[in-house]
């Protein structure tokens, strides 16, 4: 085992809301029957009363557990000046895919580098479907010892398996960022992600929409996309990265190519793609040069004349045939298959595109694991999942499905407190600040501050995939792929039932 | 055309062919992606190991997954049958998969029905590991002259009521439903698969295996096999069980072999199409699709070659508007009737055809109403004439190198290069040439013809006679020596003035002086520097320039320049000599392992790529990027056969860089450039220029499809025409001047600013260059159906003193008159162009049949319609 023992994990370092009034679960009320005698101050293991000068008040609504609390505050308050109710807002929060509970877990997580200790649901959604009706099997007795230190379980991933001359790519995680554009994001929001990206010794990939200079620090962990509109695409900027990614489709909108309304170019986004300030930018769907795989081949032919040491991915929606796409991008010279599947995507990405087309990730997956295996290239070729991986229980699922690892992107955002609004390519853009490049809105966002989040989120996530492949006895997580032993999938087991 | 009657009849009788309802074969397509295709038309039969070179050129254009060959025209005596055999007998060839089958094959569906004139197994090799690379072993192959017997014949015609088809029409039915039914006895795409029938036809048959398509040629001996066309196919199926050798091309309808680059998006509904008229194919892919269509309509509906290219890939839009009107009435008809069965996508069909009524046989290519699949056609004229098709020029260039090596009176280069452009009113999208039988010559000549899918012929210069090797010319004896009095020039160090006098030499003397002249060159250049530079500028003027070439054939011309530059370039010192001055240093495949920077004087690389390969870690253009990094600054690359990437992988600021390439340049070159200038002499390939930063590219010809893809930058000069989609998606600020046309979508997406202050921009200027060196404006500076669709910044300038171009073909953009400061914009680009090219401003651009004009009134701009769309009415805060 290649395990980089080296490697200095960054600390989890909180960082809370940069909001005043954080949006919790639960509100908690209290009477003027209070008499400040602090106990619930006393009580609470969470933090979530203050007392100040006599008065005693809620400050954290947003920590609160509610019935989870071992010791709740309302019970215990002697004057019955206390009590408990779901937020209004936390109701109006999300979507089914991502529930209120995953959003406010995800934003603790952010925040304090740990997945939450009780209160919320952070392991799946809602959806009614896809990873939110799978669940990891444990059995009994397989379990490694939950003491043993967590830099004992490898959750690295090679990404380099063609052994060629393309560098030996190792990255920490088994995710990396995916594609997300300047323009479609502010600089401040693709920064964070890419430092946040080089602290935990993965990548993130630029999307295509150029590659600001503001970059270059990290050119190490960056992943350029060579995308169907080639915006900011140059050979200095295939030269400078490792990682290079050929963008075909979507999961999210495949067959609809880009589009970034005229209100997102500004003067800054014009700039980056030599474009004409407030038209709206197209990205043609498909490359106009690629309408074949031996065309695809001299493709990737081409980047690898420009920078003979990428790792070349291929970035492709999943279409019914995705597993003879996947082999004929071995063929290709691809080191990287990239399957986008139908449940990501922001909100620019329209609704009847996302719920409509691709094929759902967690049956794209399977196919092609089985395929590259029945045609003996499984163990020459990466397998990376995306398309609504939201947790690291998320991760987890595809892997046993086949994948080797994955790559995320709304997570990052809510990471940064996005609450999928689902308004990103309207207007000028994000009212939090994130989705867009308006010169005021993207001030919202301190750099340090979103880096720091998004690194505590995945430490987060790091922790919490230590812990599944602990329970189920494995010392690596290149032990679970295409382990669908280790899943089960709820509908099957009523009808089993049944 | 058929009567109804007869056409019902036909269908109706295939309706015992009818697949098992719950069989998936037809409802499933074999995933596959582009491939390559190839195949030549000659007037006399040539050997199988022509079709070698081409097919190799096209290798990164298949995994070896699937290979095949067609030859049509056969020798008889190779075969063993009388000439007449040959011509009136079927050729029935099967493939045996499963030993011991044939027996009962033969039993249940020859011996009961035809009449075998030869029957046997065809040669192979013994072992076919002995081919190099090919790791399954070929099918067996078994070959049958047959004839179906007059009984059995008479019999089904009584019985299907087929009483208008003629004898032999009656005949090909049966073959073809014989055939069916053996393939559905003895082949099932998802179970058994025993044995399948290759092709079926007169005087042609099919082989194909599972390796690369050169080897079927090897593994079935057919190197010195003569015929007068031959096809081939390379396969990139991309699935993996149905590796197998009946699913590769060519494909058999009847009388035609088909092979496909591309593919369909609705296979589906084409199979759907063809079931209500009993057909049901049985391979799973889209290429026995396209071929049961193509038969589909030339037999049973008895179209015309014209009407059957229609119902194939349909006139549309603006191309459709343009039609004369009885045409339009005829093309609507057969659209409203066949357009389910048209194939949607990506596709380029090369096909095979023994037209045994006419007799004569057809080369035909036909390209996809889009465009989406590069083709190029090509004539060879003189004593034995060349009709090529194939997917990339390389291959092109390929065949008749080898061809020529056999037999002189072919020459290396081609009288035409051309693309079609699909769907199109001015060619129809396809080409087709007919090998017609020839009055006078022997029996093995034929006359090659080549018209478009409108029966215009297409033509090479009257009058000229190419060029044959050395002992045919005689010296005259009195001839004093030196006649060629170029010494002055290499004195004067000026090459325009012996260019002028070797163009109006290649007038009075005869190809012995003209050769004698460019060894008096290649002597000169040899001398020192300073000469070699001469000689390089005026052999490349001669390459590059279009001048008179009188009695000659400009290939001719052309071929032995390019001789005597290669030799030229053969005699520079390779970077490991000793004890040798000069500025010129030549590297090669043997000795591209001395790569070292340059040192003293030294300035040029001179790379031999002849040997090289395409791409990947050993091309040349690697090699040129690596010589760069060493210091090198000026590179003079030749002997090109489609290598690709030059220019590439340089990097950022490369200003001071020159290029220059020489013969069959490939793909991609100068895809990425920043700064340093690209010379390409001759055509340009496909994907030429993309995501160009800054920096020069002057292509002295043709370029391919979608040239300067996403573009940022850069001074660009096509002297002919560029192919579709031109500068898509290209923003910031290329300048663009392309002299000719582009097929259609040029400029789509344009995203490239304001032109007047530091945009990017496109001149076209609609031009033709004769074979004369005449400039001559085309038909229309735009034929295509759109013009700067969706584009948001930059302009178009076109030519267009008659008003040809119309807002018909505009999506979003708008044409408003070119003003002042418009032409004080374009002046210098086109005053380069002049320099470049010899297209002058006041002779060619500005003079209109005869008159002087102001370029106000020749000229009109395109450009983004200024209405407000949405959002730009908040624009104003923006400022900058």
């Amino acid at each position: 085992m290649s395990k980089d023992n080296s490697f200095n994990w960054p600390e989890a370092v909180r960082t809370p809301s940069r909001f005043r009034n954080p949006i919790g679960k639960y509100r908690l009320n209290r009477t003027t029957d209070c008499i400040a005698c602090g106990k619930c101050v006393e009580i609470c293991p969470y933090g979530v009363h203050v007392i100040r000068r006599g008065q005693v008040f809620v400050k954290n609504h947003y920590l609160c557990v509610g019935p989870d609390c071992p010791n709740p505050c309302y019970e215990a308050c002697p004057v019955q000046a206390l009590s408990i109710k779901e937020n209004p807002d936390f109701v109006a929060m999300g979507d089914y895919r991502w529930t209120p509970d995953l959003l406010i877990s995800t934003w603790y997580m952010a925040e304090f580098g740990e997945v939450p200790s009780a209160g919320l649901q952070y392991r799946t959604g809602n959806s009614g479907g896809g990873f939110d009706r799978m669940r990891l099997v444990f059995r009994p007795g397989s379990s490694i010892a939950e003491e043993a230190e967590d830099d004992e379980v490898d959750i690295s991933l090679q990404l380099n398996r063609r052994k060629d001359n393309a560098h030996d790519i190792r990255i920490q995680v088994p995710f990396y960022g995916g594609g997300m554009s300047y323009g479609s994001v502010s600089i401040t929001t693709m920064l964070s992600r890419i430092r946040a990206a080089a602290a935990l010794g993965t990548f993130c990939c630029t999307g295509e929409g150029g590659y600001p200079d503001e970059l270059k620090p990290y050119d190490d962990h960056v992943i350029t996309q060579v995308a169907t509109g080639l915006f900011g695409v140059r050979e200095e900027t295939i030269q400078r990265v490792r990682i290079v990614e050929f963008k075909y489709a979507q999961g999210a909108k495949p067959g609809l190519g880009g589009h970034l309304l005229g209100d997102k170019v500004t003067p800054g986004v014009a700039r980056m793609r030599e474009a004409v300030v407030g038209y709206p930018l197209f990205s043609p769907f498909p490359f106009h040069s690629v309408y074949s795989v031996e065309d695809h081949k001299k493709h990737v032919d081409w980047i690898k004349s420009i920078n003979p040491k990428a790792l070349v991915s291929v970035k492709v929606s999943t279409p019914t045939d995705v597993d003879m796409v996947a082999v004929g991008s071995y063929y290709a010279g691809a080191h990287i298959i990239h399957l986008d599947g139908s449940y990501g995507g922001t909100g620019a990405a329209p609704d009847i595109a996302k719920k409509n087309i691709a094929m759902p990730i967690e049956y794209a997956v399977p196919k092609v694991h089985r395929f590259l295996q029945e045609e003996g290239m499984r163990d020459k070729m990466t397998v990376i999942a995306s398309g609504g991986i939201r947790t690291p229980h998320d991760v987890a699922k595809i892997i046993a499905l086949g994948a080797d690892g994955v790559c995320t992107g709304t997570a990052d955002l809510v990471a940064l407190e996005c609450v999928r609004c689902s308004n990103c390519e309207s207007g000028r853009g994000c009212a939090r600040g994130i989705a867009t490049t308006d010169p005021e809105l993207v001030k919202l966002i301190e750099l340090d501050w979103g880096t720091q989040r998004i690194i505590n989120l995945f430490l987060a996530w790091r922790k919490e995939l230590v812990r599944i492949l602990k329970k189920l006895g494995m010392g690596s997580l290149e032990e679970l792929v295409g382990r669908t032993d280790c899943l089960a999938h709820l509908d099957y087991m009523m009808k089993g039932a049944a | 055309m058929r009567d109804f009657q007869t056409i019902d009849n036909i269908i109706r009788s295939r309706r015992m062919l009818k697949g098992d309802p719950s069989s998936r074969a037809y409802r499933e397509t074999e995933a596959e992606g582009g491939c390559g295709v190839t195949g030549f038309a000659c007037s006399v039969p040539v050997r199988g190991k022509h079709i070698f070179e081409p097919s190799k050129q096209m290798h990164n254009r298949g995994n070896g997954r699937g290979g095949g060959i067609a030859a049509m025209g056969l020798d008889s005596n190779m075969l063993g049958v009388s000439q007449e055999v040959l011509e009136e007998d079927y050729i029935l060839q099967i493939a045996v998969l499963e030993e011991g089958v044939i027996g009962d094959l033969e039993r249940r569906f020859i011996e009961p029905w035809f009449k075998v004139d030869l029957s046997g197994r065809i040669g192979r090799v013994e072992d076919y590991r002995d081919i190099n690379g090919l790791d399954i072993r070929p099918p067996d192959v078994w070959r049958y002259f047959v004839r179906v017997k007059p009984e059995v014949l008479k019999d089904f015609v009584e019985k299907k009521g087929l009483h208008g088809l003629s004898h032999r029409e009656a005949e090909d039915e049966f073959v073809y439903q014989n055939s069916f039914r053996i393939n559905k006895t003895y082949y099932d795409a998802f179970g058994k698969q025993q044995a399948f029938v290759l092709s079926h036809g007169r005087n042609f048959f099919i082989l194909k295996i599972v390796g690369y398509a050169e080897q079927v040629v090897q593994y079935y001996k057919l190197e010195d096999f003569k015929a007068h066309i031959w096809i081939a196919h390379q396969r990139y199926p991309t699935k993996g069980k149905a590796w197998h050798p009946a699913g590769a091309h060519p494909f058999v309808g009847l009388n035609e072999a088909l092979v496909h680059n591309g593919d369909f998006a609705n296979y589906y509904s084409v199979t759907e199409y063809l079931a209500q008229r009993n057909i049901y194919p049985l391979f799973l892919t889209d290429t026995e699709v396209s071929v049961l269509l193509f038969d589909l309509y030339c037999r049973t509906y008895g179209y015309p070659m014209e009407y059957v290219i229609e119902a194939l890939a349909p006139t549309m839009e603006r191309d459709f508007d343009q039609l004369p009107e009885e045409k339009q009435r005829i093309y609507r008809a057969i659209q409203a009737t066949h357009i389910h069965g048209s194939p949607d996508g990506p596709w380029f069909f090369i096909i095979a055809r023994n037209d045994a009524e006419n007799k004569r046989f057809q080369l035909i290519g036909i390209t996809d109403t889009s465009m989406l699949r590069p083709q190029v056609f090509a004539l060879h004229d003189g004593q034995v004439r060349v009709g090529l098709i194939c997917s990339e020029k390389q291959a092109i260039d390929a065949t008749l190198k080898s061809l020529s090596e056999e037999d002189p009176r072919v020459g290396s280069v081609a009288d035409l290069y051309w693309n079609a452009r699909g769907g199109s009113h001015t060619d129809g999208g396809a080409f087709v040439f007919n090998l017609e039988e020839s009055e006078e010559g022997g029996r093995d000549e034929r006359q090659l013809v080549c018209m478009d899918k409108f029966g215009r012929e297409i033509r090479v210069p009257e009058g000229q006679v190419p060029y044959l090797p050395d002992p045919i010319y005689y010296e005259m004896g009195d001839e004093p020596e030196d006649r060629f009095q170029i010494s002055r020039f290499f004195e004067l160090q000026e090459a325009e003035p012996l260019f002028d006098f070797v163009k109006e030499g290649i007038g009075r003397w005869d190809y012995t002086d003209l050769m004698k002249c460019l060894r008096q060159i290649k002597a000169w250049a040899l001398k020192g520097d300073a000469h070699f530079e001469m000689a390089l500028e005026l052999l490349t003027l001669m390459m590059d320039r279009r001048y008179p070439t009188y009695d000659k054939k400009r290939r001719s011309v052309l071929q032995m320049v390019n001789r005597t530059l290669e030799a030229m370039f053969r005699h520079v010192p390779t970077l490991d000599t000793e004890g040798v001055r000069g500025g010129y240093r030549l590297i090669d495949w043997e000795t591209r392992g001395l790569l070292r920077g340059p040192v003293n004087e030294e300035k040029a690389l001179i790379i031999d790529a002849s040997l090289f390969p395409p791409e990947g870690e050993e091309c040349d253009s690697r090699l040129m990027a690596e010589a760069f990094f060493k210091g090198w600054r000026r590179f003079i690359v030749f002997g090109l056969k489609g290598q690709r990437f030059h220019g590439c992988g340089f990097g950022p600021d490369t200003g001071g860089v020159q290029i220059d390439l020489y013969g069959s340049s490939g793909d991609y070159a100068g895809s990425g450039i920043d700064g340093l200038s690209l010379y390409i002499h001759g055509n340009g390939q496909d994907q030429l220029g993309q995501i160009m930063k800054s920096g020069k590219m002057v292509i002295y010809g043709d370029t391919g499809q979608t040239f300067m893809y996403g573009a940022k930058g850069g001074e660009v000069y096509v002297l002919g025409n560029a192919a579709g989609r031109p500068l898509i998606n290209a923003v910031g600020r290329p300048k663009v001047v392309i002299n000719g046309t582009c097929l259609d979508y040029l400029a789509e997406s344009f995203m490239a600013g304001d032109p007047l202050n530091g945009g990017g921009f496109v001149v076209l200027n609609g031009l033709h260059v004769d074979h004369d060196g005449n400039i001559r404006p085309q038909a229309t500076p735009y034929p295509g159906s759109n013009l700067f669709s969706l584009a948001s910044g930059g302009a178009i300038y076109v030519r267009d003193p008659f008003h040809n171009v119309d807002d018909q073909q505009l999506n979003g953009g708008e044409i408003v008159p070119l003003d002042e400061k418009d032409w004080g914009l374009i002046l210098p680009f086109l005053r380069e162009n002049e320099r470049l090219f010899g297209i002058s401003i006041e002779e060619h651009l500005l003079k209109v049949e005869g008159e002087a004009r102001s370029p106000l009134q020749v000229y009109i701009k395109v450009r983004p319609k200024q209405n407000d769309t949405a959002g730009r009415d908040g624009l104003q805060e923006w400022g900058e």
